[in-house]
């Protein structure tokens, strides 16, 4: 493995090359201020306007690049006098910018859409995948705490390419083959490392994980939520008195990806579609017959935490919870992850 | 594909999102992190309100009925026909026997120019909007104390609130971004909650006090208030002095209000009473919010006034977090108000009686004689058309078989209307009735703004093409106008719509889309510089000084009797937008709340019989409906609480069309009611 760097000012003009091959997503800034992980345009349509507005230090997008996989609404299928057309979409991605946090979200969402069923409206739509890290030299948002999930502000695993900010270029770890190859490919913009890789890399990680000021006990947390005999019922009931039932924190969640399957039709023909759902909702659960399980608020609040913090842990091997706090900020009521682990871990009320 | 920032299309919060679409459909709604409502969260409605422009049932072109059933035409033939049409009852019956219902869904754009067309085109001031139905008794009633009839704060300014307020407003359920504010400053900052509602809403549990009034008797309380804070010398003489007049004839109304009375009136504990107004009187940063519950009553306009008065006497009026907070409902029915589509008013409320405002239109618009009587409100718009003063009605963007008041009666009328234009996104139960039917483009599909409960003129941009051959509905308007051979109606985008709005209306002065991005300005906004307003009256009171309209407890049009022996009251839930012409077609709302309920106290049911999600008959004496039981406390013995969104189970079967003698606003929330099991 070679050591390389790529220094700030050559990247618009990588993603300018790579997009004639690519699907290049990068975190832009929209009108308003709001910065959004999604496409740049195709070459030849708006590509320079749309690098204009690339934001690559430590934006705060509101939601992850989960949509890109999994979008918010979609049409798994279009059926016209009892033909079945599918759609099934695969271009080749490149996804230059992820944050390690929404990383882990994209590889959770991965392993849920292969366990057990192979979605393959998901599957295909990640087939051809290629992302690029940048990891946080310091919280996007107040409410992160990566470092207490052991998911950032550097991702160990999982990327393509990992780029560490410093000063005016960024150091490159590459993470699986097509890392290299890439770098290959574009060699004229990765030049060799000027310092002492290593040495630099650490210094930069370690200042960064030691600026986000959020803490919490999650391995406690972990623990005491993997106790069967451990329903902190008090706090849900607050939780649920408190939560108004927008879903906000289930949409925004990098690692949630339920949803709903419905049809859009007009007579004979129509579309079956899929959003977007969440277990926070009293339809979640609802049976036919109107018997609800969970019923009582406490019980459906209690649902995102029991998944987050017991149930991925007990399917998955790890933790539904990135830490990335979107929970927090996206709740209209100011109830979040952080604070729920800090109530239970620390026996205090906050919400 | 980009994300467009947008305004959000269901209540008056105005949140900011954007919408994402794939080129053709829209496939996502996301929140504004930076926008000063949104703050990067939306309520279930905002997060969903990508779903409902997809629906494959969307009009899609023309209809014109012919033999009963409705046949695909084009736009020339639909807008030739009701050109035809209109013309017609001008020429042979007089400008008055056409009416038309503007739209608080659609843009200040479209609003200004419906009444443009009613006005300037047909000589008409029959021109009406959903306000009637909502938020009429606000409009006259603060404009008469305070000279501006709309909320006098911002919604930032709750969460930083020593002392909320709040009666007739279910907040959670129908502002949800106001209400988390006021959970926030309860949980969060120690702020004390009131709550005055007959129901047990939501918000009550985090109350100091939840005091339940029986319905219909809100002057009552208020003036028991004004009576404690006056006898305890909690009132603000300095602010009374300086800034108000009229204080002695209040003085002398509310005597006689004292809490023993009041308690007999209301049913509120005089206990309770007493230590409303100490709590109320004693903080200065003091907000009221008030809604429905105040609004929709035979004594709306008094009950409105009543609380002028009573945030007058505490001098909680010009400056932050405090003041009189209307929610106005509709995501555009504070603009539909300021563009004037009210029968008495032009844009920026200045009167169709003013002989210089008249002039000054007749200008602007190259008309002559624009008419200066006030024209005919929503439910004598109605009526009309069943006695046949009306011949001709043109409805944009309004439901009015589920949303007006006693449904058999607007059914009847409808069903006897000479000629029915109904313009919209779905063929509604309105539509049903129509002879022409125009296909409109829905709030994804165009350019224009919308002006929300804290007055802020914000923009919503274009984020798909409307299907098929659905337009516009500003485009469908100057289409209409342009058959009638109207030279001035002719725009190439909205912004020319609003830059004639800003010249020809004063609170809108300053304002132009160049302004507003990204987030919109509130007004006043009066000159091209002006940075808009988030506080009113801040020095002086629109008017000058504040006028006490002292009222007298007047009870409501139909009280319980024998056999109607249940209070009804109707309402909102949190999952469904009114007619849920809309929300019906969301999968997530829709599956959350699929189907017509009725509160009633468990104690009531037990004594009839009746369990828990029992289909029952409720009836009063304009119609019957059948639906399920919820039972609980959530409403008070005698009592029943019907959501009036469910078509299938319609609450407005049973509503009473009595309205206020000044706003003609219609007494949704109190009429009587009996149960039968079946």
């Amino acid at each position: 493995m070679k050591i390389k760097i790529i220094e700030k000012k050559n990247i618009k003009d990588l993603l300018k090359e790579a997009a004639a091959e690519w699907n290049v997503y990068a975190p832009q800034r929209n009108l308003g201020g709001d910065v959004w992980f999604e496409a740049l345009s195709k070459p030849g349509t708006d590509l320079d306007k749309a690098l204009e507005s690339v934001v690559l230090e430590g934006p705060d997008t509101v939601i992850s690049a989960k949509d890109i996989f999994f979008p918010q609404l979609e049409t798994l299928f279009s059926f016209n006098d009892g033909k079945i057309h599918e759609k099934i979409e695969s271009s080749p991605k490149l996804l230059f910018g992820v944050r390690p946090c929404d990383l882990k979200g994209i590889l959770f969402a991965d392993a849920f859409f292969k366990r057990n069923l192979e979605d393959k409206y998901y599957l295909s739509r990640v087939e051809n995948r290629f992302i690029v890290v940048i990891g946080c030299l310091k919280p996007p948002r107040s409410s992160c705490f990566c470092t207490s999930a052991m998911t950032g502000p550097f991702a160990k695993e999982g990327f393509d390419l990992q780029l560490v900010e410093y000063k005016d270029l960024y150091l490159v770890e590459t993470g699986s083959q097509s890392g290299e190859e890439f770098i290959l490919k574009f060699k004229k913009y990765f030049k060799d490392c000027p310092c002492d890789f290593e040495k630099t890399v650490d210094e930069v990680k370690s200042r960064a994980a030691g600026s986000v000021e959020l803490k919490v006990d999650f391995q406690k947390a972990l623990e005491l939520m993997g106790q069967e005999s451990f329903i902190p019922e008090e706090n849900y009931k607050r939780i649920g008195e408190r939560c108004i039932y927008c879903g906000g924190c289930l949409y925004a969640c990098p690692t949630c990806t339920c949803f709903n399957v419905f049809d859009n039709s007009k007579d004979k023909s129509g579309e079956r579609m899929r959003n977007w759902d969440g277990c926070v909702y009293e339809g979640y659960t609802r049976e036919t017959s109107g018997h609800n399980p969970r019923k009582d608020k406490w019980q459906r609040a209690s649902r995102r935490y029991e998944h987050k913090l017991k149930y991925d842990y007990k399917q998955a091997g790890s933790s539904g919870c990135v830490g990335c706090g979107r929970c927090l900020t996206s709740c209209p009521v100011d109830i979040g992850m952080s604070k729920f682990i800090q109530e239970i871990t620390e026996k205090r009320k906050i919400m | 594909m980009p994300r467009v920032l947008t305004t959000c299309i269901y209540c008056g919060c105005g949140c900011g999102l954007y919408l994402v679409s794939d080129g053709k459909r829209l496939t996502g709604a996301y929140p504004s992190k930076n926008h000063p409502v949104s703050r990067g969260a939306l309520c279930v409605k905002g997060w969903n309100c990508y779903e409902f422009s997809n629906d494959l049932n969307r009009l899609t072109t023309p209809l014109i009925k012919k033999s009963g059933k409705f046949v695909q035409a084009s736009w020339d033939e639909a807008l030739g026909l009701i050109a035809d049409k209109f013309c017609g009852f001008r020429d042979k019956f007089g400008p008055d026997a056409l009416a038309f219902l503007s739209s608080a869904k659609t843009t200040n754009e479209e609003n200004f120019l419906m009444m443009k067309l009613a006005r300037a085109v047909f000589k008409t001031n029959n021109v009406d909007h959903c306000a009637r139905l909502c938020h009429a008794s606000t409009v006259v009633g603060l404009a008469a104390t305070f000279g501006s009839g709309a909320m006098t704060n911002s919604i930032n300014e709750f969460e930083d609130a020593e002392v909320i307020l709040i009666t007739g407003s279910d907040t959670t359920a129908q502002h949800p971004l106001i209400g988390s504010r006021v959970v926030n400053a309860v949980k969060d900052r120690g702020a004390k909650l009131i709550v005055i509602d007959p129901r047990a809403i939501e918000l009550a549990k985090y109350a100091v006090i939840h005091a339940r009034q029986r319905n219909g008797t809100d002057v009552a309380w208020i003036n028991g208030l004004i009576n404690v804070i006056i006898s305890e010398n909690l009132l603000d003489k300095k602010f009374i002095e300086e800034r108000t007049e009229g204080f002695e004839s209040l003085k002398d109304l509310v005597k006689e209000y004292t809490p023993e009375y009041v308690e007999k009136v209301t049913s509120i504990p005089k206990e309770k009473l007493v230590e409303i107004a100490r709590i109320y009187a004693k903080a200065r940063k003091a907000m009221i919010i008030y809604s429905m519950g105040i609004t929709q009553h035979t004594t709306g306009v008094d009950n409105v006034k009543s609380l002028a008065n009573l945030a007058m006497v505490t001098g909680h009026i010009g400056f932050a977090s405090c003041g009189v907070n209307p929610l106005r409902g509709q995501n555009n029915v504070q603009g539909s108000c300021d563009t004037g589509a009210l029968p008495n008013l032009f844009s920026g409320y200045q009167a169709v009686a003013d002989e210089a405002v008249r002039k000054k239109f007749e200008a602007a618009w190259d008309v002559q004689g624009l008419p200066a009587k006030p024209g005919l409100t929503v439910t004598e718009i109605i009526s009309a058309l069943g006695n046949g003063s009306v011949k001709g009605l043109y409805i944009m963007g309004e439901n009015p078989v589920i949303s007006d008041p006693d449904s058999n009666h607007v059914k009847e009328c409808l069903g006897k209307a000479e000629f029915l234009v109904v313009q919209d996104i779905f063929m509604t139960d309105t539509a049903e009735y129509a002879d022409v039917v125009l296909p409109s483009a829905s709030f994804a599909e165009k350019d224009g703004t919308f002006t929300s409960t804290e007055r802020r003129v914000e923009k919503i941009r274009k984020a798909v093409e409307p299907p098929a051959e659905a337009k516009p509905d500003w485009q469908i308007l100057c289409d209409v106008a342009k058959k009638m051979g109207y030279k001035r109606m002719d725009y190439n985008h909205p912004s020319e719509i609003m830059d004639e709005i800003a010249g020809l209306t004063p609170i809108y002065g300053g304002i132009s889309y160049g302004r507003l991005d990204p987030y919109g300005i509130q007004w006043p906004c009066p000159a091209k510089d002006h940075p808009g307003t988030p506080v009113l009256h801040k020095e002086k009171f629109t008017r000058g000084k504040g006028a006490f309209m002292p009222r007298p407890y007047i009870p409501p049009a139909e009280p319980v009797d024998e056999e109607y022996n249940f209070v009804l009251s109707t309402g909102r839930v949190y999952w469904h937008w009114h007619t849920r012409t809309m929300t019906n077609r969301t999968s997530t709302l829709e599956r959350e709340s699929p189907e017509a309920y009725v509160e009633m106290n468990t104690e009531d049911a037990k004594a009839l019989g009746i369990r828990e999600n029992q289909i029952i008959k409720v009836s009063s004496r304009r119609g019957t409906i059948s639906l399920k039981t919820r039972l609980g406390d959530k409403v008070v013995k005698g009592s029943l609480f019907i959501p009036f969104h469910f078509r299938e189970a319609a609450a407005n079967v049973l509503t009473i069309c009595a309205v206020d003698p000044i706003a003609k606003i219609p007494e949704y929330k109190v009429c009587a009611a009996k149960v039968e099991k079946i």
